[in-house]
């Protein structure tokens, strides 16, 4: 029974896939100790974000689950787990190869991430140059600043399509 | 006279105008002249999420173009700090990665080179301007103001490859508000997070780093904080109310600077020299305990 319920609930490709995308840290090698979650800047403001049982999760192979959740997506790429880790897991490391892993999965990670990704292939920057606001409601902008116009990146159209052959069907 | 690369990155010259102001009128000043560097986008940090081999591709495209100008870089972002320097550690040291990347590359007529000084505004002023440099320069020192440096993430971590600041006991950034007469001190969540990151998945989780940062500065009874990172100052400053209305906390209120600002004050420029009224933060006080109004 044991065995049908692993073979049910694991998922052997997956696990397989984080393992070589989280190289050179290794998840097996976390012993619970649960450093990372004690310095996790989620954590104090989500109470169920704990990167040690994410890493827990991950180890065990249940990471379809933890997909599913989209509470990788809370991570704010601080890097104190990666930090404090002593066995040098780096549970940072850990979820950013999961969220890779879910974007190419099929997954689809929050929409202002993508917008940012979006603008980065087509403008070479997370959004265009936007008028801002000051306190006292007057508008601004690099033009009115006196700062100088922004151009596209170097080579922007041979960038745009390896951007799109990394970034995938975004 | 140091020449460098004045690299932008995303959210400084789209948003965060008031840091390029200040940077662009106070370090030259400072003897750091900046060179123009318009071909360089996106350090490729917001997509590691997506796809780690597009930040990597990324911030190796901007390795290159600074290594075909011959000049280090000068990173005013955390964010693109860390990229380059970690990008470039990752590339240095794994072979088959490089090959990938310089393939990459060499489709758009870019050779992969890494062998490029990287600096973030901090150790700049720090360790190649030098602290009694700038105290020179000061002209109406920040006497009796209680400034709370706040590095930002990723100007400390992560600490296996070179950063501008001591992951664990960060000083330089003190060392330069105290050239500029400010006192300066220690409070917990010095090191910590602003959340920015974690905005796309949740405005509300991350304005509450916000209010708990702020709250905590307040404990230890802070005047203003000063950052030299164009997301921390976005949160801070630009998210303070939102921050406040969130958690429902009057007293979540505390006026938000650039380093670069205090800079220029001290060393006597204009608050329109440094962009000082797009700060959204309750400024005034401060600005008039030093004698200086917005409108001037």
């Amino acid at each position: 029974m044991l065995v049908s319920l692993e073979a049910k609930l694991i998922n052997r490709k997956y696990l397989d896939s984080v393992k070589e995308l989280v190289k050179p840290h290794t998840p097996q090698y976390c012993y619970q100790c649960a450093k990372c979650t004690s310095a996790c800047t989620a954590s104090k403001v989500i109470p169920e974000y704990k990167p040690h049982l994410i890493v827990a999760l991950t180890r065990m192979g249940l990471i379809k689950q933890l997909l599913d959740s989209g509470i990788i997506w809370a991570c704010t790429e601080c890097w104190k787990c990666g930090e404090y880790c002593p066995q040098n897991v780096a549970p940072v490391e850990v979820i950013i190869a999961l969220k890779n892993l879910a974007v190419a999965s099929g997954y689809r990670p929050p929409e202002d991430l993508i917008a940012m990704a979006r603008n980065v292939i087509e403008l070479g920057r997370i959004s265009p140059p936007i008028e801002v606001l000051s306190k006292e409601f007057e508008i601004y902008s690099r033009e009115s600043l006196n700062l100088p116009p922004l151009v596209r990146p170097y080579a922007h159209e041979s960038m745009r399509k390896t951007l799109k052959d990394l970034l995938g069907g975004l | 006279m140091v020449k460098v690369l004045l690299y932008l990155g995303c959210t400084i010259p789209t948003k965060q105008y008031a840091y390029e102001i200040s940077a662009r009128n106070v370090l030259p000043r400072l003897g750091v002249e900046l060179v123009e560097f318009p071909e360089a986008g996106c350090c490729g940090f917001p997509l590691k999420g997506i796809n780690k081999n597009a930040w990597i591709y990324m911030s190796a495209r901007i390795l290159s173009l600074a290594s075909m100008r011959n000049l280090p870089i000068l990173a005013l972002c955390n964010g693109c700090d860390t990229s380059l320097r970690k990008i470039k550690t990752l590339l240095n040291e794994d072979e088959s990665l490089r090959k990938y990347m310089a393939k990459l590359l060499a489709n758009e007529g870019i050779e992969l080179h890494t062998d490029v000084e990287v600096y973030h505004v901090v150790d700049l002023l720090h360790d190649v301007v030098g602290v009694n440099k700038i105290k020179e320069l000061v002209k109406k020192p920040l006497t009796g103001i209680k400034i709370a440096s706040y590095p930002g993430c990723h100007l400390l971590r992560p600490s296996d490859i070179p950063r501008p600041e001591d992951s664990v006991d960060p000083r330089k950034f003190d060392n330069l508000l105290s050239a500029l007469g400010a006192s300066v001190g220690y409070y917990p969540d010095k090191g910590g997070c602003c959340g920015a990151t974690m905005l796309p998945y949740s405005a509300k989780y991350a304005l509450r780093v916000v209010a708990g940062k702020i709250k905590n500065i307040k404990e230890f009874n802070f005047d203003a904080v000063s950052t030299s990172c164009p997301y921390c100052m976005e949160m801070l400053d630009a998210k303070q109310d939102a921050a406040r209305s969130e958690v429902g906390d009057e007293s979540i209120s505390i006026p938000v600077f650039y380093l670069t600002q205090l800079i220029g004050l001290a060393i006597g420029l204009s608050p329109k020299e440094l962009g000082l009224s797009l700060n959204l933060s309750p400024v005034e006080g401060v600005l008039e305990k030093l004698g200086v109004s917005l409108s001037g």
